[in-house]
């Protein structure tokens, strides 16, 4: 089930706003007024200093959450999506500048190593039957160990500047980095919406047995999941390396985690599999790095960006939850 | 919810800032002072900032501290600050050449940048770099170190952070002093990502608990190591391994006191805040540039270093060190725009 799915059905105001099919346009609503808050108090926060600013952090972030929506499809979860993502920004670093790769070929080998990190996650949850849970959390502390012993943890500081230009570089007023993300959102939604893979990998989400009862193969779809989350995982940390001109072991990380998660969550997708919601996800990214901007520019500390998140977070899983009540309520009310 | 709560703290802030006396100012610039991330190195560049705004008429002067030590953290606050109207920016950099994008962006929106207490990579959109030469304070330190033990045994190097821009170069002084003892003095091991309490608490100890007979002198060249390895010199009750710190922790300064340390390398962060916010006060009026062709030193990482002194604490001037540094940095600002600036 995607986001484009909706049951015509009566429903209070309220109860249409908890509803799937709204929360989209909840999100845009919240993030709206998160914008008119913030601009009213902190003009600064609509200088095209801010706005291109926002801008990158943004597109950057909805890839992240890309990367664990893709995992959520299927009722599992990835916890390295950090660790892929510092791992690929210093093999970008590696092909570029010690290697001497051209840009383009060393960003194919980035999300080629992304891809390779996820399919062993995937694999090994297919093949141990462990929840991807336990299986996640071991491997960020495999890949982040393996990174750090094999760059000493020194970092690739002297790449070439146009990789730096083109994280910087904007097509009619929009950040180029924000294109890249809408790309990759695209090729998602048409991957889910329209693609019969993509269809398996909701089906397998939503429940494995009956899927696999009616010849879904539930293994691969899985497989396939962990593996584009970790390209996706390595495609952020590409652009990433083009934001920052360099690529360092302390970028990516736990960093990732919370923001990983809260996106797609936010947006609608359920963490119990089966249903996502490409473009909630983006809005979700966009009220997290709304929310990270507008704070800083109103000059409220950092620390208390964490807490924040995790309200939000917080209150957006209790919004799931009583959302998949409802759901139930209806279902059972059908039947 | 979270909006109303957004909106109290938000609210709280506005009415402080509206309750807050405004002093006389003779200059209409906000100069930020953004260290690399949190760190007790950085605590004096509060004051110096706090201190510059008064003596030069300056409209704000603030320090600004990233909530970690990660560059996109830094270069978000950076950013932000520079959305927010401040026109001048005091950076450690949160890597060398990482910091780089960031500052070009300010130049090309015409905010000026500085790095202090450690350099940006050339080419670079910095102005200048005004810190200590840690090359020299690492090598003079690791010099005095030797001679405390008496010219001869194996030595130490506590280093700090692999993402600072300045382990490096400290680790080749540390080399380079122990190269001209003529295989005298060896180096035993480099004990680098020291500067966080947790890895320096873990690793001091080990390597003492372990090593500690084969161990003649230590030498740190970053702040926590040189406070952990003096408080396990104590512990210890050993003072036949000889050490040379750097910075004036108070309990490295009791430690030279009672003779437990041998010294610890001065620097001056107060003094880098105070004429960096000087300087960027001047540089954001507009009446001054940098000086292409002043006598700037040239270091591996930069053409234009200035050095913001460093001196040996012993127990001959433990108590009388910070007279020095302030004299110090009255005689850099002073004579700072008619040597490394260009004014109208």
């Amino acid at each position: 089930m995607t986001d484009s799915d909706s049951a015509p059905m009566r429903r209070t105001p309220v109860l249409d706003l908890l509803n799937k099919g709204s929360t989209q346009l909840g999100l845009f609503v919240i993030v709206l007024a998160f914008w008119i808050f913030f601009s009213s108090l902190a003009p600064g926060f609509l200088s095209r200093f801010n706005l291109n600013s926002l801008g990158r952090s943004l597109a950057i972030d909805i890839v992240i959450g890309f990367a664990q929506m893709v995992v959520l499809a299927t009722g599992g979860m990835n916890l390295s999506v950090g660790a892929i993502g510092v791992c690929s920004v210093m093999l970008t670093g590696f092909l570029v500048q010690t290697l001497g790769l051209p840009i383009p070929l060393a960003i194919a080998g980035s999300l080629l190593g992304g891809a390779a990190l996820g399919l062993l996650n995937g694999v090994a949850i297919v093949k141990t039957g462990v929840n991807s849970f336990i299986v996640t959390l071991a491997s960020a502390s495999l890949f982040s160990g393996g990174m750090l012993i094999l760059t000493k943890a020194v970092p690739y500081n002297a790449l070439p500047a146009s990789i730096g230009e083109f994280g910087k570089s904007s097509v009619a007023g929009i950040p180029s980095l924000i294109l890249v993300a809408a790309a990759i959102g695209a090729a998602l939604l048409v991957l889910y919406r329209y693609t019969r893979l993509g269809r398996e990998i909701l089906a397998a989400g939503a429940n494995a047995r009956a899927a696999q009862m009616s010849g879904v193969p539930v293994g691969r779809a899985i497989i396939f999941s962990h593996a584009l989350s970790g390209v996706l995982a390595a495609a952020a940390a590409v652009m990433l390396t083009a934001r920052l001109g360099a690529a360092m072991p302390s970028v990516g990380g736990d960093d990732w985690l919370l923001p990983s998660f809260l996106a797609p969550v936010l947006g609608g997708t359920l963490l119990a599999g089966g249903m996502v919601s490409v473009i909630g996800t983006m809005l979700g990214a966009a009220l997290v790095s709304t929310i990270r901007s507008g704070l800083l520019v109103l000059q409220v500390g950092n620390f208390w960006l964490q807490l924040f998140l995790g309200i939000i977070l917080l209150a957006a899983v209790l919004l799931e939850r009583y959302r998949a009540g409802l759901a139930l309520k209806r279902q059972a009310r059908r039947a | 919810m979270i909006i109303r709560l957004g909106g109290f703290i938000a609210a709280s802030i506005v009415a402080a800032t509206a309750l807050t006396p405004l002093a006389s100012i003779a200059s209409d610039n906000r100069i930020a002072l953004i260290p690399g991330g949190p760190h007790p190195y950085f605590a004096p560049w509060e004051q110096g900032a706090a201190d510059a705004a008064r003596d030069f008429g300056i409209a704000a002067v603030d320090f600004k501290v990233p909530s970690e030590w990660r560059l996109e953290l830094q270069t978000e606050l950076v950013e932000s600050l520079a959305a927010q109207g401040y026109t001048g920016f005091g950076i450690f950099p949160g890597d060398a050449v990482g910091i780089n994008s960031t500052v070009a962006e300010l130049k090309a929106n015409g905010l000026n940048s500085i790095a202090l207490a450690g350099c940006a990579q050339d080419p670079t959109e910095m102005g200048f770099c005004f810190g200590t030469d840690v090359y020299q304070s690492a090598y003079l330190g690791t010099k005095a170190l030797i001679e405390a033990m008496g010219g001869e045994g194996a030595i130490v190097h506590l280093a700090g952070l692999l993402v600072d821009p300045n382990t490096t170069l400290r680790t080749q002084a540390v080399q380079k002093a122990v190269d001209e003892s003529d295989g005298k003095v060896t180096l035993l091991q480099t004990v680098a990502d020291t500067d966080a309490q947790e890895a320096a608490d873990q690793k001091i100890n080990a390597l003492l608990a372990a090593q500690k007979d084969q161990i003649s002198g230590m030498i740190a060249t970053a702040y926590i190591p040189s406070v952990v390895a003096s408080t396990a010199l104590r512990n210890l009750g050993d003072k036949r391994i000889k050490f040379v710190g750097i910075d004036d922790d108070p309990i490295v300064l009791d430690a030279i006191r009672d003779g437990i340390v041998a010294g610890t390398m001065a620097q001056n962060p107060y003094g880098q805040a105070y004429v960096g916010a000087y300087a960027l006060d001047l540089l954001a009026s507009g009446t001054c540039t940098v000086n292409a062709d002043a006598a700037f030193v040239t270091t591996p990482q930069t053409a234009h270093f200035i050095d913001s002194g460093t001196l040996l604490i012993s127990s001959a001037n433990a108590g009388t060190y910070q007279d020095d540094l302030k004299a110090l940095t009255s005689e850099i600002q002073a004579g700072f725009q008619a040597k490394y600036l260009t004014c109208n």
